[in-house]
């Protein structure tokens, strides 16, 4: 394509380079601090800041994390919320693009176009009595009681609605003609068909859920049941009178990593998937 | 969208209703109604009471609604907000044009810059606060740092009040920047390549295939990311919470930290709900805004 | 050899099933405190004396508590100070922790809501009554004539002083002590000849994402001008012209650059320990942190020295300063009879170990250890015992006061750093406390 970096050198791909490489660097420049500070003794930072510059480096912090931060247990706590939160989601909305898209039942369209306006309801609006029938329910800390408020979102069955609706009709008639059962057709004819929105969904399902803080931040209040980010924010203000920077800086690194190495080993299929997004 | 109509069928195929054909719809529903529709309602109905987190009280009809706008730290967080969204939402969606643009190719160097504009994504917002205060911080901070080689102090980002709620932006901006680089990207690839060809067999300059083919084959995309990110952005709560607190004197608190305060802070949950729904509505303007001005464009 | 491994698997299993019938289900305490983190350092410390600092001693103190106790187990969460804001989450979901600490002042907002337990009989079953304790803290508990919560100390802000850049500025009495201003006047003066002389701001403040040191720093001068700004506990009054006094003297010394300015509460610590200003207004639990680094070599405390002393006396009224207390308040919920003794034994515990908790340089909230030979023998206790006599929180009756140290504290810095006039950030206070209290 005209507009790629690899063509001809004119004057405006060189101004193009330059906008992209100081991008870059912006980019990167705030990671890279935060990794190196990691690798500081937290009193040789305290004494002169600019020693990150020059050794000794060392992975005393990351030794102590390991010895004695909730970092794991987090963790944990996150995988379970987004992997509970995405496999719910991906059934539910699939059933019911199915549902919308291809069969009819009374008061369908309505319907539909309500689970639309839920589109626009930010979670903000429902937060406060949703956590008082949660206190009802005594699902606060409790797995449930994070994941629960997630698979109301309306957005997985737009998704899969507008998808099913995009496959041609004639492949499901067939089925349907041949006496087949509707979740027979389903499940063997459509849903292997909308694999990729499926990722799509759940990508954005897990990433959704792995960065939310406002809703873990009020229902899981116990640090067994706190997420990653309730759990790094539970530490992150306390420059001063607790661990120092460097520890605090390894732990956001740990904190990162995992979902790093995740994006890093999916990164075609999240690529896609996002795209897949803009298809429509 | 691209369905295609199906013949209709006698009364008894497959598409006449049919109560069964709800169960598909069934379990979705059934969350949809427990928390959504009805916490929203329950939400309405408090808004109208005078209640605290431990005990709900009387009915005071618009009385929270009053308060609220009387409140002048509640519209202050208004304006917070909007200008946090005018603050992110172009510039997001311009920078993420500018590299979908330059970085739409088939190398192996695109190909690594696009990973490096899209990793700070999938990172969770407590990290990317640390990041940035670790950025800002006076003394140990990256910027103070880098000020440092030119014997120049780097401004109080985090303490100016003309420019908190920038710091606050230039860390969502980085956080956010992927998905909208990623969505025009994966548009550009779907402008069929032979429309390039005739152009570049016209002679066209490449400032006139941009503003003649590319931009306007990517209009509904630029659509889609802008509504994308508003409704995103409107909802901003993390990164002011953990980079100002909302500080310096309010001037970084949005909508959603006032709701916060208010119901978890002050215990004032009437008030809150009525913060609530004031969000609710401006989310339902501004999402009937963006498909009225999308459903025009798709009738000229 | 299969049967060795056999009975070997037999033991081992034997000895597992043993070891947990031994520790047989300790009784479970859950524990909420602030104070912050510290698990890399005293994560498994038991030698409370090896410990400094609220958090090491805090953490060393539990631990040795469930090291005695192998009957017991406190397991404990760490919130973000002041941690309310989960603790009210927690309350609203009928799942509070068992033993929280919770300041003094805001007690009674729990406390009349019913969320917290009388510890009267608690504590005199561990042998405990009220008069142990400091009238102070004493004070700060009491609702309704009833403990609601076992005070561990009383706290107050201070005048943290960096001896070095004092002698530099000309500011210390033949004696060694440091000179402080008796006027307005002549602290503007003495900050501007401290400036002159070491170049560097007198003041040493965390003024970035900060409301409580704003507060503090109010009440405490209107409290010295007699400004009766609270005469009744629903209703604020603070467009007077003593309240002006206050804001327009620390304006003054923002203007003047006679203070760090962009610092956050982290940040402020570490820039007066390398030395960046004279005095640093901070609270009476850093003075056992300060202390250490100024007996360690190299640093900029142990150059000329470390200082703390209360804040002199600026205005014409009665020389006080504000002051709260930290508590251990304990849930409102059923609990059986072993729950509630081991929660009396944590207290006891707590009331026993006050002195190691006092090395922190929060003031003893059991007057045998205010009294006491040893703590009198802690550095720099000789200076500030005299805070026991000055600090004076804000009447009981006011209820949601960290909530209105937010108000307080965001109007005072937006008139301090100008970005408000200092009437219309009066004005703005007077109407938002009153709308927040008025709407209880």
């Amino acid at each position: 394509m005209s507009s790629g970096l690899s063509n001809s050198r004119s004057f405006g791909d060189r101004v193009i380079l330059a906008l992209v490489i100081a991008l870059s660097i912006v980019m990167l420049a705030p990671a890279l601090w935060v990794i190196a500070l990691s690798f500081k003794d937290n009193a040789e930072l305290m004494a002169n800041p600019n020693s990150v510059f020059h050794p000794p480096y060392i992975i005393q912090n990351y030794i102590n994390i390991v010895g004695t931060s909730a970092v794991f247990r987090w963790i944990l706590n996150s995988l379970i919320v987004s992997i509970g939160l995405t496999v719910g989601t991906l059934v539910l909305s699939s059933l019911a693009g199915y549902g919308f898209a291809r069969l009819n039942f009374p008061g369908r369209d309505i319907l539909f176009v309500v689970v639309l306006f839920g589109l626009a309801v930010p979670e903000q609006a429902v937060l406060v009595a949703r956590h008082q029938i949660f206190s009802i329910l005594k699902f606060h800390n409790t797995y449930q009681g994070i994941i629960l408020p997630g698979l109301s979102s309306a957005f997985g069955v737009f998704l899969m609605t507008q998808y099913f609706r995009a496959i041609p009709k004639e492949l499901d008639e067939a089925a349907m003609l041949d006496n087949a059962s509707r979740f027979r057709v389903f499940w063997k004819v459509l849903l292997p068909l909308t694999l990729p929105a499926q990722a799509t969904l759940g990508i954005f399902t897990f990433l959704g859920a792995w960065n939310d803080y406002f809703w873990p931040l009020i229902s899981a209040t116990k640090k067994e049941m706190f997420t990653l980010t309730v759990g790094m924010a539970s530490t992150q203000t306390n420059f001063a009178q607790s661990e120092g920077i460097g520890y605090l800086m390894a732990q956001a690194v740990f904190a990162g990593a995992p979902i790093f190495i995740v994006y890093l080993f999916f990164q075609k299929y999240i690529v896609t998937a996002v795209s897949g997004a803009a298809v429509r | 969208m691209t369905a295609v109509q199906a013949p209709r069928k006698p009364s008894h195929g497959p598409h006449s209703p049919d109560w069964k054909n709800a169960l598909f719809v069934a379990p979705y529903l059934f969350f949809f109604v427990t928390l959504l529709v009805f916490p929203l309602f329950w939400g309405i109905w408090l808004s109208f009471h005078k209640a605290d987190t431990f005990s709900s009280g009387p009915f005071v009809g618009f009385g929270n609604y009053v308060r609220l706008f009387n409140d002048k730290v509640f519209l202050q967080s208004v304006g917070n907000t909007f200008y946090f969204v005018l603050l992110t939402v172009p510039t997001l969606a311009l920078i993420g044009l500018f590299l979908a643009l330059a970085l739409n190719a088939r190398t192996r160097t695109a190909t690594v810059l696009r990973s490096l504009f899209f990793f700070s994504s999938v990172l969770s917002v407590t990290i990317v606060t640390l990041i940035w205060r670790i950025v800002f911080i006076p003394q140990f901070g990256l910027l103070a740092t880098v000020y440092g080689w030119f014997g120049a102090t780097a401004p109080a980002f985090v303490s100016d009040p003309n420019l908190a709620m920038i710091a606050v932006a230039m860390a969502t901006i980085w956080w956010c920047l992927g998905l909208p680089m990623m969505l025009f990207l994966s548009a550009l690839q779907q402008i069929p390549g032979d429309i390039y060809e005739a152009a570049a067999l016209d002679n066209a300059s490449r400032w006139r295939t941009l503003t003649a083919i590319t931009l306007p084959s990517i209009k509904r995309t630029f659509a889609l990311v802008i509504i994308i990110q508003i409704v995103l952005q409107f909802q901003l709560f993390g990164q002011a919470w953990l980079m100002t607190r909302g500080g310096p004197n309010n001037v970084t608190k949005p909508i959603v930290l006032y709701i916060y305060d208010t119901a978890f802070r002050r215990w004032d949950l009437g008030l809150g709900a009525a913060a609530s729904e004031v969000l609710f509505v401006l989310i339902l303007l501004a999402a009937m805004a963006q498909y009225l001005i999308s459903r025009r464009k798709e009738d000229l | 050899m299969k049967t060795i491994v056999k009975s070997a698997l037999l033991a081992v299993s034997a000895l597992a099933i043993s070891a947990v019938t031994a520790v047989a289900d300790p009784v479970e305490i859950k524990l909420q405190r602030f104070f912050g983190a510290c698990d890399a350092d005293f994560g498994t410390n038991t030698d409370v004396a090896k410990a400094t600092g609220e958090c090491g001693i805090i953490t060393s103190l539990i631990n040795k508590f469930n090291a005695d106790n192998p009957d017991i187990h406190i397991s404990v969460t760490n919130v973000e100070w002041p941690g309310y804001d989960q603790l009210n989450a927690q309350f609203a979901a009928g799942d509070a922790p068992d033993i929280v600490t919770i300041h003094e002042s805001v007690l009674s907002d729990y406390q009349s809501k019913n969320l917290l337990l009388p510890l009267d009989d608690l504590l005199k079953s561990e042998g405990i009554t009220p008069d142990q304790f400091t009238s102070a803290a004493q004070q700060g508990v009491t609702k309704d004539g009833k403990f609601y919560g076992m005070p561990i100390d009383t706290w107050t802000m201070l005048y943290h002083v960096n001896m070095d850049l004092f002698k530099q500025a000309g500011l210390v009495n033949p004696d060694g002590t440091p000179i402080f201003p008796k006027s307005v006047d002549e602290a503007i003066a003495q900050a501007e000849q401290f400036k002159a002389k070491t170049g560097k701001p007198y003041f040493v403040q965390n003024m970035a994402n900060e409301t409580a040191l704003f507060m503090r720093n109010f009440y405490t001068y209107l409290f010295q001008q007699d400004s009766d700004f609270f005469a009744d506990p629903k209703h604020i009054k603070v467009q007077t012209p003593e309240a002006k006094k206050v804001l327009e003297f620390y304006k003054k010394i923002y203007d003047e650059d006679l203070t760090t300015k962009d610092m956050d509460y982290g940040t402020a610590i570490n820039a007066f320990l390398a030395g960046e200003g004279g005095v640093q207004l901070n609270g009476t639990w850093v003075v056992g942190d300060y202390n250490a680094q100024s007996e360690t070599a190299g640093t900029a405390l142990n150059k000329g020295g470390y200082a703390v002393y209360p804040y002199p006396q600026l205005f014409g009224g009665t020389h006080a300063q504000y002051a709260d207390g930290h508590s251990w308040a304990v849930s409102a919920k059923d609990r059986k009879p072993e729950e509630l003794a081991a929660i009396g034994k944590f207290l006891k515990f707590y009331f026993d170990n006050d002195y190691e908790w006092s090395r922190t340089g929060h003031l003893p909230s059991v007057q045998a250890v205010l009294d006491s030979d040893q703590f009198k023998a802690l550095p720099h206790r000789s200076t500030i015992l005299e805070v026991a006599k000055l600090g004076k929180p804000l009447p009981q009756q006011i209820q949601r006061q960290f909530a209105l140290q937010d108000i307080i504290g965001e109007e005072a810095g937006a008139a301090i750093t100008g970005q408000k006039d200092i009437d219309a950030a009066l004005a703005d206070m007077e109407t938002r406390v009153n709308d927040l209290l008025s709407n209880l």
